[in-house]
């Protein structure tokens, strides 16, 4: 039976509630994550990272063995096929490094030195999700290991899992690219695309609007030099469907690499290697990605 | 010496954020809403009802600026279902299996709400691969939750051994 007693002054304050957080999610809307809602966030993430740290050492363990334990029967097939991987992984080792000293000697005869990789990664714990419905990823590292917004975030195999969307002193927070509101450039061959997410499942949809030739399954998906987010270059997905273009459309799914909520680890990559720094202080901003310093504008391209 | 209702609800509310974000943040297969929950539980205790519904608003707020979705929709979400909740406690008085089912119900109430209203936001990330099989399992975990620590939960912030005692 429903509460037929005086309603008091519930019913006008919840009322109030209701118009204050559409009034909320509207001016986040409009200030796409940034302004005094970027400041919000980024205060509340400061004032709850100590404890949230402090409190992921001790669940840590506890969630890890709780996952192996519902797990255990996949851990096992693994496991084995990890064993074959790490065989094979070995034997290829053995003529890469015949490879290297070849390439080293070589190198010596003509004078030269190979380009090193210039772009500086923070290997970063996950320390927390924010609920079941929210994709977003909370990591462990932060301003003070370098980390700002707008950065690209791999997984450790250097598949790309999203950016990075606010950041405090010690933690930030990860928006996997399957749940951003922006598109992701994309190149598949030699054609540019979107790759935009899609609703009740974790594939994802590539769409190239200038089309010249179709796609097949099992091509790779992999970042494009026009992504004012991402490196180029980085495996991002595969083609699980051919696709003809229909006039010069073409529609295709993808099935990505990294599935963000099965990761533990990730890597930020500090990219553009030579970012702009903000005048607010500490927060760095990446060129061209951003114009608030908690959000990016996502890939912008 | 009794700490006022006001920091152990605080403090609760603190813990069910940070466990939520962090152990069952990184447990896939048990997914309950620790912060929803105790938003319903609030609802059974001798807190004002004002005041239960600023503390739901309040730390869905928190659960926005923690995450990536709009800031304001947990807040909506947990105010409605606490008003709903304030509304409908006498169904939950009469034993822990019906708070526990009362739990359940509010909590499916709440993420209905949550899809919905995040949908028509644009939040199309809330309607992930395991969208259909959250709406069930989050109800469900709170529910079992509901059941074991609503009557221990009323007791701890009421400050009454005899609360919730069902015979």
């Amino acid at each position: 039976m429903v509460n037929r007693e005086p309603r008091g002054h519930t019913l006008p304050l919840l009322v109030s509630l209701i118009i204050l957080g559409v009034l909320l999610m509207t001016f986040d809307v409009r200030l796409q994550g940034g302004g005094v809602v970027g400041v919000l966030r980024t205060g509340t993430q400061t004032i709850i990272a100590p404890v949230q740290q402090a409190a992921s050492y001790a669940v840590n363990p506890v969630a890890d063995m709780i996952d192996s334990l519902s797990n255990l029967s996949n851990l096992r097939e693994e496991n084995i096929a990890l064993r074959r991987e790490l065989a094979e992984a070995e034997a290829s080792l053995v003529g890469v490094q015949d490879q290297l000293a070849r390439l080293e000697h070589l190198e010596q005869l003509y004078g030269m030195e190979a380009a090193g990789d210039e772009i500086g990664r923070t290997v970063a714990n996950v320390i927390g999700r924010p609920d079941a419905f929210d994709a977003a990823l909370i990591i462990d590292k932060g301003t003070s290991d370098g980390v700002v917004v707008g950065q690209p975030v791999v997984d450790t195999n250097g598949y790309v899992v999203g950016t990075v969307r606010s950041v405090t002193r010690g933690s930030a927070t990860i928006v996997p690219i399957t749940a951003d509101r922006q598109a992701l450039t994309v190149m598949v061959g030699d054609q540019i695309g979107s790759l935009l997410s899609q609703v009740a499942t974790d594939e994802m949809r590539l769409e190239i609007l200038t089309a010249r030739e179709p796609v097949l399954v099992g091509d790779e998906v992999l970042t494009s030099a026009v992504s004012a987010s991402f490196p180029a270059g980085l495996p991002v997905g595969v083609v699980i469907e051919d696709a003809a273009p229909s006039i010069d459309v073409l529609n295709a799914k993808v099935d990505l690499f990294v599935k963000p909520d099965t990761l533990r680890l990730v890597v930020v990559l500090a990219w553009p290697p030579d970012p702009i720094t903000a005048s607010s202080g500490e927060t760095i901003l990446p060129a061209e990605t951003s114009t608030t310093s908690t959000t990016t504008e996502g890939d912008g391209s | 010496m009794r700490l006022p209702k006001g920091l152990i609800v605080a403090t609760i509310l603190l813990f069910a954020v940070v466990i939520q974000i962090t152990l069952f943040g990184q447990i896939r297969i048990i997914a309950p809403d620790l912060v929803m929950l105790v938003v319903i539980l609030l609802a059974l205790t001798r807190i004002r009802p004002e005041l239960v519904l600023g503390a739901a608003f309040l730390s869905g707020l928190v659960v926005d600026l923690l995450g990536s979705s709009l800031l304001g929709l947990r807040a909506i979400v947990f105010a409605t279902v606490a008003y709903i909740a304030l509304r409908t406690k006498e169904r939950a008085e009469i034993g822990r299996f019906a708070v526990a089912l009362w739990v359940g119900i509010l909590t499916l109430i709440g993420v209905v709400l949550l899809v919905l209203i995040g949908t028509l936001f644009g939040q199309t990330s809330l309607l992930g691969p395991n969208v259909t099989r959250l709406i069930l399992v989050v109800p469900l975990a709170n529910l079992l939750l509901g059941g074991l620590l609503g009557p221990v939960f009323v007791r701890l912030v009421d400050g009454s051994t005899t609360a919730f005692r069902f015979s």
